[in-house]
């Protein structure tokens, strides 16, 4: 492998990895607070570059306006999951997660009548390639990284700075006490679901003008954001970015050197390895 | 819940039905019953995992694993199909044990995405050791054998399937009433009090969930060489969620759940088997259920006898969720 190569898998490997950070913010804040874990994941991340494909590519609408359209679409199909399905389970770990594998299912399979079969295109957004130390990189996958980077920065502060995020992370400390404190825990659970399909929805709307569209393409990145949510340890934000970016650079580069499926094989070994020598991941809390 | 004697009732008159279906019914519905023991097979060996409060949802990987050594063994090495089902029965087990070891030591849904992940990985690698198992261009598979004589009717592979699941369902139902099925209980509906009593809950579950990929490895085996063609898709992420929800649907606080499950998805989806319909009507099944029938269809006579009566249903046992 070239030098050249190795620097296009790198910057490459950056701007997957931020899709998959974004996949595993969402799915970590939901663990911390719920424990649960969203398998509908990757099937809001499939309706996230498919309203992209609607509202940007069919009906013309600017990038932007129809990137935002999605993530607000798409988080308050999260608020109303977490009403519908979560709240009336009350709490079971298992029929909730069974509950939203079968949302996942349903999602996947009615995209087929819906979206019909064949493959979907979007057009490029960004135009155009720059010079990347010294390697020529599409700005399409470059623009990734900045936008990313900024929902992540958004994310952080609205946990730290805002009053909902101090009553998630109450929720994530002690559900009880929380309420008892007058956090409203049905609400903020609400809002911790639209945030994390909202998340999903960007990613989705971020890798649609790149990746052909069908309806089983959430399939792929939700297990990569499982991948890092392990190695990172459950529950853990810091985890999660540093997770994604480690995963988003072996990706990029042992796909490079020997193709996509052997690189998937060695993140799976790889899990299980981190698994036997620290079971609750690099930033993971004790169980 | 009907007592002991009834329930034996019942199974003997549904055994004599299924010893006499091939005698009534044309060769489409033996095909289709002997796919519907299959599918027995994979829910029942799924449940002693889900007793213990273990959410496998990867149990396709095992059956994958069963089903592609058993074809391998039988054609390129011409082992009798006896000794080739038991291989790939007891190399899915290994698996499970080495995947199960690192991954069962954590909280449930740690284990239930390795699990996820693992589907993938050995799809993948049915999809790329070309050489081995022709990958995506699909393995043919000789037909089942005993005893040295090849079965080459329909009818002598459904009796094959139907044997094969009555031993599969009288292993597992001695377990799950033998003391280790009552540990096994135990661990799902409290596992901090089963440890506090002494039990070894990381190798209970261990071995319930080798067990199940050893049965998952036998339907696996079965099925390369009723099917005869095996095609690495096939055994993805979306067949280990329907043995799954086999299990819920049907119900997990009895033994007959799983088969009540398997029996009665497999034959309303089979107008649209193959279809994204099949998905669509599993998945709106499974919601209606866990949302309006949490204890599954096993819950359903009581609950309208119940009804009728207008007293309480007397508690049937759902095991509790584990955290």
């Amino acid at each position: 492998m070239t030098a050249a190569l190795l620097v296009q898998s790198a910057v490459i490997g950056l701007s997957i990895g931020s899709i998959y950070i974004l996949m595993a913010l969402g799915l970590t804040l939901m663990f911390g607070m719920m424990h649960i874990i969203n398998f509908a994941h990757g099937a809001v991340y499939m309706l996230g570059a498919f309203a992209i494909y609607y509202v940007y590519f069919q009906w013309g609408a600017p990038y932007f306006a129809a990137f935002v359209l999605a993530m607000l679409l798409l988080g308050a199909f999260g608020y109303l999951v977490e009403r519908s399905i979560y709240r009336p389970i009350k709490g079971g770990v298992e029929p909730t997660l069974v509950a939203l594998l079968a949302l996942t299912t349903l999602l996947q399979a009615a995209g087929y009548p819906v979206f019909g079969t064949l493959d979907k295109h979007v057009p490029p957004v960004f135009s155009g390639t720059r010079n990347v130390l010294g390697v020529m990189i599409s700005v399409e996958r470059l623009m990734i990284i900045p936008i990313a980077g900024a929902l992540v920065v958004g994310l952080y502060l609205f946990i730290n700075k805002t009053r909902i995020g101090a009553a998630m992370r109450a929720i994530e400390q002690d559900k009880e006490a929380a309420a008892l404190q007058g956090v409203n825990v049905n609400v903020i659970n609400g809002l911790a679901f639209a945030v994390g399909f909202a998340l999903a929805a960007a990613a989705g709307a971020l890798m649609a003008p790149i990746f052909k569209l069908d309806p089983m393409m959430g399939e792929q990145p939700l297990l990569k954001a499982f991948i890092i949510i392990i190695l990172g340890g459950l529950g853990s934000i810091p985890g999660a970015i540093l997770g994604g970016l480690i995963l988003g650079l072996i990706d990029s580069i042992v796909a490079t050197a020997l193709g996509a499926e052997p690189a998937f094989l060695l993140s799976f070994v790889f899990i299980i390895l981190v698994l036997l020598w620290r079971p609750t991941g690099l930033f993971g809390h004790a169980l | 819940m009907p007592s002991n004697a009834r329930a034996a009732t019942v199974f003997v008159a549904v055994v004599a039905l299924l010893i006499a279906l091939p005698f009534v019914g044309g060769d489409y519905y033996i095909y289709l019953f002997a796919l519907v023991f299959i599918n027995v097979i994979l829910a029942a060996s799924l449940r002693p995992s889900l007793t213990c409060g273990q959410l496998n949802i990867g149990h396709s990987a095992f059956m994958c694993i069963g089903a592609y050594t058993s074809a391998l063994l039988a054609k390129n090495l011409g082992v009798p199909f006896e000794i080739s089902l038991l291989c790939g029965a007891l190399l899915a087990a290994v698996v499970g044990l080495a995947i199960g070891y690192p991954s069962l030591r954590l909280r449930g849904v740690y284990f239930a995405m390795v699990t996820v992940a693992f589907v993938e990985a050995i799809r993948l690698i049915a999809s790329i050791w070309v050489p081995l198992t022709r990958g995506n261009a699909g393995l043919s598979v000789p037909k089942p054998s005993l005893l040295g004589m090849t079965l080459a009717t329909r009818t002598s592979q459904y009796y094959l399937a139907l044997v094969l699941m009555l031993i599969v369902l009288v292993i597992l139902y001695k377990l799950e009433r033998s003391r280790l099925g009552l540990v096994w209980k135990s661990i799902g509906m409290a596992e901090n009090l089963a440890q506090s009593l002494g039990v070894d809950i990381a190798n209970h579950k261990l071995l319930a969930f080798t067990l199940g990929c050893f049965f998952a490895g036998v339907g696996g085996a079965f099925y390369a060489h009723f099917i005869r063609f095996l095609f690495p898709p096939e055994f993805g992420f979306l067949l280990a969620t329907n043995i799954l929800v086999y299990n819920f649907v049907g119900g997990r606080g009895h033994f007959a759940g799983p088969v009540v499950g398997a029996v009665f998805l497999s034959l309303l989806s089979e107008p649209f088997r193959g279809s994204p319909y099949e998905t669509i009507f599993f998945s709106i099944v499974m919601l209606l259920t866990i949302l309006f029938l949490p204890g599954g269809l096993i819950t359903l006579p009581g609950k309208l006898a119940g009804l009728r009566r207008w007293r309480p249903t007397s508690g049937t046992y759902a095991p509790p969720a584990s955290a």
